[in-house]
């Protein structure tokens, strides 16, 4: 008894502090959400206005555009993080030459802030003065302008979080490895089982709660993303990188309209929630079902 | 050079700076105003542009080591101070006891009771009221900072125009003039209309190209996903067109449509969206990626013959070396103008192009507000002006353009400062809306998809005009 009470008392401040800086923010943004509230308007005071804003946000094809740039982008980098990060992980645990200096190097974005890797970015991409376009052109002929091509410029975000976030998947992945027994792996050589085979029945399997978490983690942080696209592109050209985060941002911010705002942020997070329910449902539920 | 030198070298400039500031003011008044506030700490935010660093770090500490009173500025992007003091304001937290108001924003402020009234609050504390700071001394363009019964609610600290600026090294050039003159017939001097400046600009771009050279012939401030550009089009060419107030008309009902009597997308509308495509089409190929800080650059950069450049950038393009390849190679002009404009404008009628700056404001909602009404002072008074006016190339104060030091760098300048005391008239700030960001990012995304070309111009105008109606209608504006 003595005991619980302690660890209600030790576990207090981190629940104090989650609940003013996590839960009444969440409360409040969902309360404002089913209000029309913008600051500058000639009524500046919040107004209730019901289901208004979510039945606006269903025609909206500001916010329908966002989520479908949105939801290629997560497509692309997260599945292109993950693969690209298993193919490191499985070199990381092997030896070679200079091993520990290309995880040293492989490692340092992701101790870099988003807005500077965003920076950065900008600075290589400009056109005409930028390394990349530069020696696109120098070498390939290609004229790379990501301010004037879609294309261009999606593909850009999507590389440049490539290369920022695949180090994470690396080493989570690696951990993953490094865990797994050997039992089974020399079991299924003994029996004759190739390289794809150990592969899909034995490591894939293994490894999915692994990976299941990376996917987790790297989807909410895409449907997020913000700083590195507003440095780099600000959402263009035109609204080819406009994310749903950054539409969020410059609808909340700029334009102060914090009603319609809010209600964009409490859907965008309910879509978060299902996918990834979805995601658990059909990768770990009928593991769990067959455990 | 050692860190130690730098450090003493600063400190001697910090001191010999100081030391020629309180020789001409009453040290020891601000001592005994500033007396009772010992101990305190007043906070503003601003922009990081060359005024507002100015304040950081020259006079922030002079107010410092005159009165005891501890100024914190913080510099930050243009976008972060604006959510940072807004935030503050709303919620009323009194973070802030300074806040850098654009001329632009000072009437959503306004409308919201944001600010201080420093006319008001100077009157009402005597004691407090410098003997060195009266508002007479400014220029008019404090009078945007005014209600409508002229009292102050921020102390301007930056203003500037956003001029014509090319190069002279290239147009005194007599091969480059004579090139020019067998192209095109006629003598190779500043544009004064729309079509000369098109001429010159392909000009240069073509000469840029022919020569292998990284010159082309006119800048263009044409990001596809940062208001930069919105602002170019609506504060800089569309009024050259005789499109004034972005094309709202506020006395028609906030009609932006020419249907509703607004101009948004009307003929000259169109005209001066499709003159201004067409010079984006011939400016460096980093234009659709650049804001007002990139054209600066690029022009620094010495990689433009021509362009319309914002005023706080023409200080280093012109005079510093560290930062310019062109210095002393800059012009200043108005900016081309379409047949009629110039006389419209002088008849009372519109502008010719926009009068940027900003001032220091005190919350309503500042803690400190006695403290900060000395350092608003302090930094309002003619005399803390000229090394200003040097360091960033502004003018607040009427008495500062004939300072000795001020002349000096209006020659460097080749008359900016002349151009803005005696045509600074023709210019004019944001038009006084409340919903001034409003409206721009509603609007924003459609503008953008005319820059990439995914809508037509006239398309995208009608579609701008619909949704600023809309917006304008949703925020109660218009009924």
């Amino acid at each position: 008894m003595q005991s619980k009470t302690l660890g209600w008392i030790l576990l207090a401040p981190t629940l104090l502090i989650l609940f003013f800086f996590g839960v009444l923010p969440f409360i409040y943004v969902v309360f404002v959400s089913f209000h029309q509230w913008n600051p500058f308007a000639v009524d500046p005071e919040m107004v209730f206005n019901g289901a208004d804003n979510f039945r606006q946000i269903v025609f909206d094809p500001a916010f329908l555009n966002s989520i479908g740039v949105t939801v290629l982008f997560v497509l692309f980098a997260v599945v292109s993080e993950l693969i690209l990060g298993y193919v490191l992980a499985q070199a990381f645990m092997r030896d070679f030459p200079g091993k520990a200096i290309f995880r040293t190097i492989h490692t340092l974005p992701l101790i870099m802030a988003p807005i500077i890797v965003g920076s950065v970015w900008k600075l290589m991409t400009t056109p005409s003065i930028g390394i990349i376009p530069k020696f696109l052109d120098d070498w390939f002929g290609i004229t790379m302008n990501i301010a004037t091509s879609a294309p261009a410029a999606f593909a850009t975000v999507v590389i440049m979080d490539i290369w920022h976030w695949t180090p994470l998947v690396t080493l989570t992945l690696i951990a993953a490895l490094v865990s797994l027994p050997s039992d089974p792996f020399e079991q299924a050589q003994i029996d004759g089982a190739n390289k794809r085979q150990i592969f899909w029945h034995i490591t894939l399997p293994m490894i999915a709660p692994a990976v299941v978490a990376t996917v987790f983690i790297r989807l909410m942080d895409a449907l997020r993303t913000v700083d590195e696209v507003w440095m780099l592109t600000g959402g263009g050209p035109g609204s080819a990188t406009r994310f749903v985060g950054v539409h969020i941002f410059k609808e909340v911010f700029p334009k102060t309209n914090y009603g319609y705002g809010s209600t964009i942020s409490v859907v965008v997070l309910y879509l978060t929630i299902v996918a990834c329910w979805l995601l658990y449902v059909t990768m770990l539920a009928p593991r769990s079902k067959k455990d | 050079m050692s860190f130690a030198f730098k450090i003493g070298a600063s400190a001697l400039a910090l001191t010999v700076a100081a030391t020629s500031a309180f020789a001409e003011i009453d040290a020891a008044w601000w001592k005994a105003a500033a007396e009772p506030y010992q101990g305190v700490t007043i906070r503003g935010v601003t922009e990081s542009s060359p005024p507002s660093l100015y304040i950081r770090e020259v006079l922030a500490p002079e107010f410092e080591a005159l009165t005891g009173i501890r100024v914190d500025v913080e510099t930050t992007s243009w976008d972060q101070m604006f959510d940072k003091a807004i935030k503050d304001m709303e919620a009323g937290t009194g973070i802030y006891d300074m806040a850098y108001i654009e001329q632009d924003i000072i009437y959503s402020y306004l409308s919201r009771d944001f600010l201080t009234d420093l006319t008001q609050f100077l009157a009402d504390n005597p004691d407090l009221k410098a003997g060195t700071y009266d508002e007479s001394n400014f220029t008019t363009f404090a009078d945007y900072f005014k209600d409508d019964a002229g009292h102050l609610y921020g102390v301007p600290m930056e203003a500037f125009l956003k001029v014509y600026l090319y190069r002279t090294d290239l147009f005194n050039d007599p091969d480059i003039q004579a090139a020019f003159k067998e192209k095109t017939g006629r003598d190779l001097a500043p544009a004064t209309t729309h079509a000369e400046y098109a001429e010159i600009a392909q000009f240069f771009t073509d000469y840029g190209n022919e020569n292998d050279m990284d010159l082309w012939g006119t800048t263009a401030q044409a990001h596809t996903g940062h208001v930069a550009s919105w602002y170019e089009y609506f504060e800089s060419v569309a009024p050259t067109f005789g499109v004034y107030n972005w094309g709202i008309d506020a006395d028609n009902n906030y009609g932006a449509s020419v249907e509703n009597g607004g101009e948004m997308n009307s003929p000259e509308a169109v005209e001066a969206m499709e003159w201004w495509l067409s010079m984006r089409d011939i400016a460096p190929p980093e234009s659709p990626a650049s804001t007002w800080t990139e054209v600066g650059t690029t022009f620094g950069a010495g990689r433009a013959a021509q362009g319309l450049v914002y005023g706080e950038n023409a200080g280093w393009i012109a005079a510093d070396e560290t930062k310019s390849l062109v210095v002393g190679k800059v012009g200043v002009a108005l900016p081309p103008l379409k047949d009629g404009i110039l006389e419209e404008v002088e008849g009372g009628t519109g502008y010719i192009g926009y009068y940027d700056g900003g001032a220091f404001g005190m919350p309503h909602s500042s803690k400190n507000k006695e403290a900060t009404a000395l350092f608003l002072q302090y930094i309002g008074q003619n005399e803390v002006q000229p090394d200003w006016a040097v360091a960033a190339p502004r003018v607040t104060n009427t008495a500062t353009y004939d300072d000795p030091k001020v002349q000096e760098m209006n020659t460097k300048l080749s008359g900016y400062y002349d151009l803005i005391k005696d045509k600074g008239y023709l210019f004019a700030g944001a038009p006084a809306y409340p919903f001034h960001a409003q409206v721009r990012e509603a609007t924003a995304p459609v503008f953008y998809q005319i820059l990439t070309g995914d809508l037509g111009v006239q398309e995208g105008l009608d579609q701008m005009a619909a949704t600023a109606e809309t917006t304008l209608t949703e925020l109660g504006y218009r009924k």
